[in-house]
Parts: C-alpha cells; structure tokens; sequence
C-alpha cells in the first residue's frame, strides 16, 4: 500500500490541479466523483466539505481511495499530465476521505416510501445500489451470504486493502440498509422477490474457470479465489509451498503471486502463456509483483500438472505468438513442440478468470460469455429482477461495480414510481 | 463494462447548513454576493450565478443614458507569480455600457424571478440631477441595495479627470449627501478606495452623510508589467499602455487593513471587496469588520462554482467554530489589532524541528544574508540556530518550505 499523503503533500498536489471546467477527469471516473471541486475544497482547507463530495458519488470512496486502478480511468485523461504529470488524484480522496470524515454530519436521508428492494449481495455493486436506493426512501435489504464487501473484503490483498480501511465504507453504510446474512438459494430467490418490489442480483463471480488440465484435481492446486479468501482471512495458518507457480496473466494472478511470496514462499513464478504487452494487467500491480520479486515467465503454457498425492511441479510448454488473433485482438499462443520443460513446486495457483456462482439463476437469459443480459435500465430477463456489477460486466472493478449499482437504483426508482 | 443510465442525477444527501442572517436591514441567504464587475453586467450570467448559490449580486456600474463609455481592449492582464496565474490581475475596464434603461430592467427581471437575493446596483455620475435619477429609477425598479462608485480608478466622470470622488473629501461627503436624500427606501453603500493618505477621514466623511455603508476598498492602482524588449507595459494596445486596477490575492493584504482602519474607528457597516477568493479569506475580511464580502476576481477566473466551496467551507467552519451565524465572525479579529506600541516585549528564539526539516538550508542563507547570521549550516545540512544571535525575527520560519518545521519560541530571560 503506498503510504497516504501528509497534509502538505495533500496541498502541494491540490495546488497543481487546474480545477478545469467540464473536466475529462469526471467524466473518466464511473462514479464521476466531483474530482476538480473535491480538490479545490483540500485546497481551500475545506476538507470536510472535500470528503462530502466524494462520498455523495462513491458509497466506497475509501476503498477506491485505496485500490482504484485510477491510471485507467481519472487519471488517464488528466489535463495536467499534458504538461507535466497527471493528479493524484485517486490520492486525494483518498486524504479527503481520511481527514475529513465527520461524525457530526450525516447524509440525510428523506422520509421511507414503504416499498422494498431486495439487493442479493454485498459487494460493491450491491452496495452502491442499496446506498443509491436509500437515497429515494427505499427499505433495503442486502442478502449477503458473508460479511459485506465483496471481493475487497475477502479476496484483496490486505497488504493492498485492509479490513479498517473497507470498514470505513461499510460501516457508513450500515445504517441505510438492513443486511440479511445468509446465502440466498433456489428456494429462497422466489420468496425473496415475492416479499420485495424489485430485486438486484449483484452475486459477482465466484467462480474459479478451471484450465482443463491434467493433474488439476491434485492436492496443492488452489482455485485463485479459494487460495486468496484463505491467505486474507487465516494468514497464519496458511501453508505455503518454498516453490509456487502461478498460473494466470491477469491482475489477480499477479495479487495471488505476490501474496504467495509475502506469505514467505522463497520462489513464486508467474506463468502467462503470452507476451508482456498482451498481459492486460495495471501498471502498478505488476511493477507491485516484480518489486515484491515476483518472477514472471511469458509465453510459456502449463500441460499438466505433476504428483499423485501432493503437486510436485508443473510441466510446461513454450509457445510463441501466431498470426491469427483471439476476441479480444490478442495474438493466440501457439506451443512449440519439444519444448517441455518442468517447474518444480510444493504450491500451485490457477488464476485464469472467474464465473457466476449460482445455480438458481437458470431461467435467466446469459450472453456467450456467460454473464447475464440486461437492458439499459439493468432490467434482466426475470419481471423486477436487475442485474448489476461483475455478474453483468465480468471481471471488471470496484468503481464501476458501484457506479452500476447507483445508476441501477435510479432506473429501479424510476420504473416502481411511475407504478399506479 | 461501462453502463450508465440515461436519467441519472446525482443526489446531494449531506444537508446543507443554514448561513443566512441579516445586514443592513437585508436579509442574506449567504455572506458571498458578486461584486460589480463583467460577471454581474448580463442577465443571464447573474441568473446562472443566483441559481448556483450566489447570495447577490451588485449589477455592474451604471450612468445616465448618453454618458460616453470608451473602452479600449484588451483591457485584461496579470500578475503571474512563481509559476501561478492571476495571482494579481489588472484591468483597465469601465463602467458598464449598459445604461440605467437596461440596468432597470435588469434589476425588475432578478427582483422577480429570485425575490430571496439581494439585487443590489452600482451607479456613478457627475451632477447631483443625474445622482438622484439614478436612486430614483433604481428604487422604482426594486433595487435591494445601491451602490456608489466614488472609485473608478481609470477615470471619473467628473470635474477632476484622473483622481477619484473618493479622494476628496468634500466631494465625498457632499456626492453621497445628494444620493442619500435622493434614496428613501433602500440602503446606499459608497465605494471607496484605498488610495488616500487617510481612510479613517473618508469613511467618516461617509458617515457624515448620512450614507448607511461603505464598500471597502475597489482594485490597487498598478503597473502590470512591462514587456522588457519593447518597453511597452502590459496589457499593450498597440505600443501603448496606461496604469491597470489591481485586483485578486496579491490586493488581499492591503484589503484586510483597509477594512480594518475602517471598522476600528468608525461605527458603519461595511461591504468588503478587494483579494477574496475563498471561504476562509471572507471569514477574514468578516473577522476585521465586513458584514459581507464580494467576489470578482476569482469568479472571473474559476466561474460561478466556486460557490460550492464557499458555502461548505463556511458550513464546516462554524460548525467547527461553534457560531451560530455567520454575523458571529464580525470583527472578532479587531481586539487582537493595536500600535505597535502596544505589543507585548519578549525574547523568543528560533526552533527548528530536526525530524522535519529536509535540509534545503534556504534558513540558512536568509538569516545569514538578511537576519542576524544565526543559523549555521552542518555537514548533516539539518542547521542549528545560534541562540545567542538570534534575535527571534521569524524570518527563517517564513522562508522554510515545510509545515511547522522552525517555530519561534519563548525563552526564559535569564
Ligand atoms: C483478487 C482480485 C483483486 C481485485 N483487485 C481490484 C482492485 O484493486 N481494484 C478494483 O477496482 N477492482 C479489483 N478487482 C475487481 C473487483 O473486486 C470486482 O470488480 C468487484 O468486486 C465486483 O463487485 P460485485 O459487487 O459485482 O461482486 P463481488 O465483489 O464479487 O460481490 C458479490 C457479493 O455477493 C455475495 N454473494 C454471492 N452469491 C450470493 C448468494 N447466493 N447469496 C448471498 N450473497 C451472495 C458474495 O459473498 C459477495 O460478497 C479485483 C478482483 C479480484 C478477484
Ligand atoms: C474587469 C473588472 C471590471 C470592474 N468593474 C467595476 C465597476 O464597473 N464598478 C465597480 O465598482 N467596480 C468594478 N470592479 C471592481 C470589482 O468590483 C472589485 O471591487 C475588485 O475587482 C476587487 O475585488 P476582487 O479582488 O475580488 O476582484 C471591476 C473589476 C474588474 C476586474
Ligand atoms: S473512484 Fe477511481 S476513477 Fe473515480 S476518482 Fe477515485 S480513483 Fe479516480
């Protein structure tokens, strides 16, 4: 976690802001956070009124504040950058939410309509969307089958977010909505939407995809998923290989590797079965891995997986890039042959992507992808059942996943006000 | 996935704090209005400003129909310091070329769609006829507040060219007698200017008059610069320039004492304008004796939003403070202000805070050059201060780049 800044580091960076009009930056945050206004309040020292601002937009403004990949979005299209360096700007609320939270002052909220939403998960998106519906008098109840936070709670590093941090989210929160702890099931998805006005499916993914490949059933192979809920919630009691390969090439395969090496294993070798300009991960997560000393090995494919009662190592193939390109514009990998070698490895981790959990969604109308159809208002194809964050969009963000659950709530609002 | 849906607006829930209160007998949702300026001279800029939060607004300065008002462009140029713009800006505009038929209009149109803020107008003119018509239309038209430009830097429209009403006495005191007489209904303010020896003298010439407030003060008399290959000084029309108005944070300071001057020794409200540009620079123009500050400057520069700062700022800050309304900040600052004679004496010394300092010894070189050469630089470049050379000036304490690093510190007397 990078430290936060001090007060005057706080003021120096506000004072390079432009405060531009109709700023790029607001429209480049999903939430479209009040970004040069929130600045100019540190600015001015009104950073009570800063913080306000930021959370009015972003019901997790300190756990963007912390892990938000702002140089994909804000930060990208930052006016100063064409002069010299962008803002910090995902810094910054993150020192207004810090400093400038009060207790004195709470969001009101205006009088309970009586109608009731039921919101199906507590992650991000859900959490959005229960704070966004709150704002319209709804009674809200969060079904979440865990604690409330979603993948920032469980499965995000806490070198990278901690438990304090996520709490100063949700326990601003806590009061707007009811939370109803428990799985929601085949059984219970029909009784839950009979006693509700609408229901919001915000179930993310929880899901590991597996590779389909020899071995993977063996004992030290982990699902990413399972491997990091385990390392966040019992570091101490987790055993972790001297030697560990994973496999993946995304963002959280580079949290799983770099979690495995802080948790004390002496060798973590990341394979990705592309090149490094294919690897769709951020910036500062990847120099984050190498900095941790993360090895990463590209353009290399596991085949199969060793050992008979515990993994012994990874047999691995060497590929090179083809012509021809995927759905996504990237070259597909093409294995060379007689070029297998073997990683040895006490610990493998599979981080090759995720799917939805639930096997009581079935009626529901699903893209190729496997994530589920909405309309623009987040309709999906069930009467007065939304849809919204990962389970929509796939492996996507924090920040987006809040900005589907707000924008969802207004949809939801509108279409249940305009009832007879 | 980006996915937004199409009626979406966001909803303020952090309820906004009350800071109405009244002065001169007028009721003010807020202390920030817009002072005479570019900003209030078109209708449509004044609504945007009143519907984004503005508590009033003085309409550009207005004459009689036929007055010649001969502007000359550009008129706008800047002080740039360190790097930053408009750190003080210059200009040599006018009075407004709407005359009083559209400034009554004007005023009838705002009176009418915002009742709750105050409409104030600027007025200026040169015979007494000319003065009271003015009032007269202005009241009619309902006008909350009238304000005279006895200021107007680039000009006057008067006997004396060049030298402002505001700078004579008699003409002071006599101008605002006829425009007082002329006003029945509402409150008059006069513009003044820091530009005389002694401001305490106009300001009671002022309230001679019979006049209920003063504005303090309009923009610094200035040259804005000089283009250093031409010899030209800025802002150049064509090889040839004249002396700007200053206005904007580098006139703050001067602002500040003007206001103060004022409020120490004679009992009149006071409009406050001149260097304001965010809310805890209106808490200090309050603190030394303004029942409202006006924005021009910083308007021009960030727009009519800037509102939004300014009234959470002041929200947070009474609420900090404790005070139940703004009128509460009102020359709280004046106690603490005396002569010099009558300053406390004592031996203080300077403390620099090892674990802060960043050794950029800039302390260094200032006391060495410019204090008492009682700093000295280590090898470690953290300097130790010489208490026996030291005198306590605070120079070093002002030069030094990081937050609280070097204090000035009492010490026993031994
Ligand atoms: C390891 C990892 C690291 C990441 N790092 C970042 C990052 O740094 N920055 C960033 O912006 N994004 C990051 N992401 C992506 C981001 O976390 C997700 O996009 C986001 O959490 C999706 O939010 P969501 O609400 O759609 O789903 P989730 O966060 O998955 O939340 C879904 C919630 O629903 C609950 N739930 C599921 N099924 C049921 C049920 N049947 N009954 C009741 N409750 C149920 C779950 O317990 C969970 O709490 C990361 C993702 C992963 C996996
Ligand atoms: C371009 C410009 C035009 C102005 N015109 C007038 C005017 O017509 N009448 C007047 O009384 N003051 C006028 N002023 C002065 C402002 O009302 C204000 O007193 C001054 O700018 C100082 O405040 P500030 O530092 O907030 O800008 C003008 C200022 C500027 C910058
Ligand atoms: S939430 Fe993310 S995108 Fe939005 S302002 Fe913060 S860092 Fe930038």
């Amino acid at each position: 976690m990078p430290p936060s800044l001090s007060h005057q580091q706080a003021r120096i960076e506000a004072e390079r802001c432009l405060f531009c009009f109709d700023a790029p930056c607001v429209k480049a945050c999903p939430t479209h956070i009040r970004i040069p206004m929130f600045i100019a309040m540190i600015r001015s020292g009104n950073v009570k009124g800063s913080a306000e601002l930021v959370r009015t937009s972003n019901a997790l403004a300190m756990t963007c504040g912390t892990v938000c990949p702002e140089e994909i979005f804000c930060q990208s299209v930052c006016t100063r950058g064409k002069q010299d360096q962008p803002i910090q700007i995902r810094e910054k609320h993150q020192y207004a939410t810090t400093h400038g939270e009060s207790s004195k002052r709470k969001p009101a909220l205006p009088p309970r309509t009586g109608k009731r939403v039921a919101v199906i998960g507590g992650g991000p998106s859900g959490l959005g969307c229960a704070f966004e519906l709150a704002k319209f008098g709804y009674r809200v109840d969060v079904y979440e089958e865990k604690k409330p936070g979603g993948v920032p709670r469980n499965s995000i590093p806490s070198y990278r977010l901690n438990d304090k941090q996520l709490e100063m989210d949700t326990k601003l929160l806590s009061s707007f909505f009811t939370i109803k702890r428990g799985p929601v099931s085949a059984r219970t998805f029909d009784k839950v939407r009979a006693s509700h006005d609408a229901a919001v499916l915000a179930i993310g993914l929880g899901e590991d995809r597996t590779l389909g490949v020899k071995g993977e059933d063996v004992k030290g192979v982990y699902p990413v998923l399972e491997f990091l809920e385990r390392a966040k919630s019992s570091p101490r009691t987790m055993k972790i290989g001297k030697r560990v390969v994973v496999v993946g090439g995304g963002n959280v395969s580079l949290d799983a590797a770099a979690t495995a090496k802080r948790l004390g294993a002496e060798r973590v070798t990341l394979i990705y079965r592309r090149g490094e300009r294919e690897m769709r991960v951020w910036k500062s997560e990847l120099e984050e891995a190498r900095r941790q000393g993360v090895e990463v090995r590209f353009l290399t494919n596991p085949v199969a997986f060793l050992g008979t009662k515990r993994v012994e190592g990874v047999k691995c193939r060497e590929t090179i890039l083809g012509k021809k390109k995927d759905r996504s514009g990237r070259p597909i990998p093409v294995e060379v042959k007689g070029s297998d070698f073997v990683l040895e490895a006490e610990m493998v981790i599979i981080a090759v992507g995720q799917t939805i959990r639930a096997d009581w969604l079935g009626e529901l109308k699903r893209r190729a992808s496997g994530y589920l159809v909405v309309d623009e208002r987040f309709r999906t194809s069930m009467a007065n059942v939304y849809a919204v964050g990962d389970v929509i969009a796939g492996e996507g963000t924090i920040v987006q996943s809040v900005a589907h659950g707000k924008h969802a709530a207004q949809a939801i609002h509108h279409q249940l006000s305009e009832r007879p | 996935m980006r996915m937004e849906y199409k009626n979406f607006k966001e909803i303020p829930i952090y309820p906004k704090r009350d800071l109405s209160y009244d002065f001169l007998g007028l009721h003010w949702e807020n202390p920030f209005i817009l002072a005479a300026a570019p900003s209030t001279d078109d209708l449509d800029m004044v609504r945007r400003a009143f519907k984004a939060g503005w508590s009033g607004a003085i309409l550009k300065t207005t004459s009689i129909e036929g007055t010649r008002v001969d502007l000359c462009y550009p008129m706008m140029s800047t002080f740039d310091h360190d790097g930053r713009r408009l750190f003080g800006m210059g200009n040599i505009d006018l009075i407004s070329e709407h005359h009083i038929d559209v400034v009554e209009r004007n005023v009838r149109t705002l009176k009418q769609e915002f009742p709750e803020k105050v409409v104030g107008a600027s007025i200026m003119a040169g015979r007494k006829d000319d003065w009271q018509r003015l009032v007269e239309r202005l009241e009619n038209a309902g006008v909350d507040l009238i304000e005279c430009s006895f200021s107007c830097p680039q000009g006057n429209i008067g006997e004396d060219p060049g030298k402002m009403l505001a700078q004579s006495l008699s003409a002071t005191e006599l101008t605002a007698r006829w425009v007082k007489e002329a006003a029945r209904r509402v409150p008059v303010s006069i513009k003044i200017t820091p530009h005389v020896t002694d401001i305490v003298e106009v300001a009671r010439a002022v309230k001679r008059s019979g006049c209920d407030a003063l504005t303090a003060s309009n923009s610094i008399q200035a040259l804005m610069g000089i283009d250093i290959r031409t010899f030209t000084p800025y802002p150049s029309l064509g090889g040839k320039s004249t002396y700007s108005g200053m206005t904007g944070p580098a006139i703050k300071p001067i602002t500040l004492r003007t206001i103060a001057e004022i409020a120490r020794n004679v009992d009149i409200p006071i409009l406050g304008t001149g260097g304001a540009s965010t809310w805890s620079d209106a808490v200090e123009f309050m603190s030394v004796g303004a029942g409202v500050v006006q924005f021009c400057t910083a308007v021009m520069h960030h727009g009519f939003r800037i509102i939004d700062d300014l009234t959470s700022g002041m929200g947070h800050y009474l609420e900090e403070m404790e005070f139940r309304s703004p009128r509460e900040i009102v020359g709280k600052a004046l106690p603490h202000i005396g002569s010099h004679d009558d300053l406390p004496r004592r031996t203080i010394r300077s403390k620099i805070d090892r674990r802060l300092c960043i050794g950029c010894d800039q302390c260094v070189v200032a006391c060495r050059d410019g204090g008492h050469m009682a700093i000295d630089a280590r090898p470690d470049r953290i300097p130790v201060v010489n208490d026996d050379r030291c005198v306590g000036c605070g120079l070093c304490q002002h030069v030094c780049p990081v937050d609280n690093c070097i204090r000035m510190e009492e010490i026993a007397i031994q």
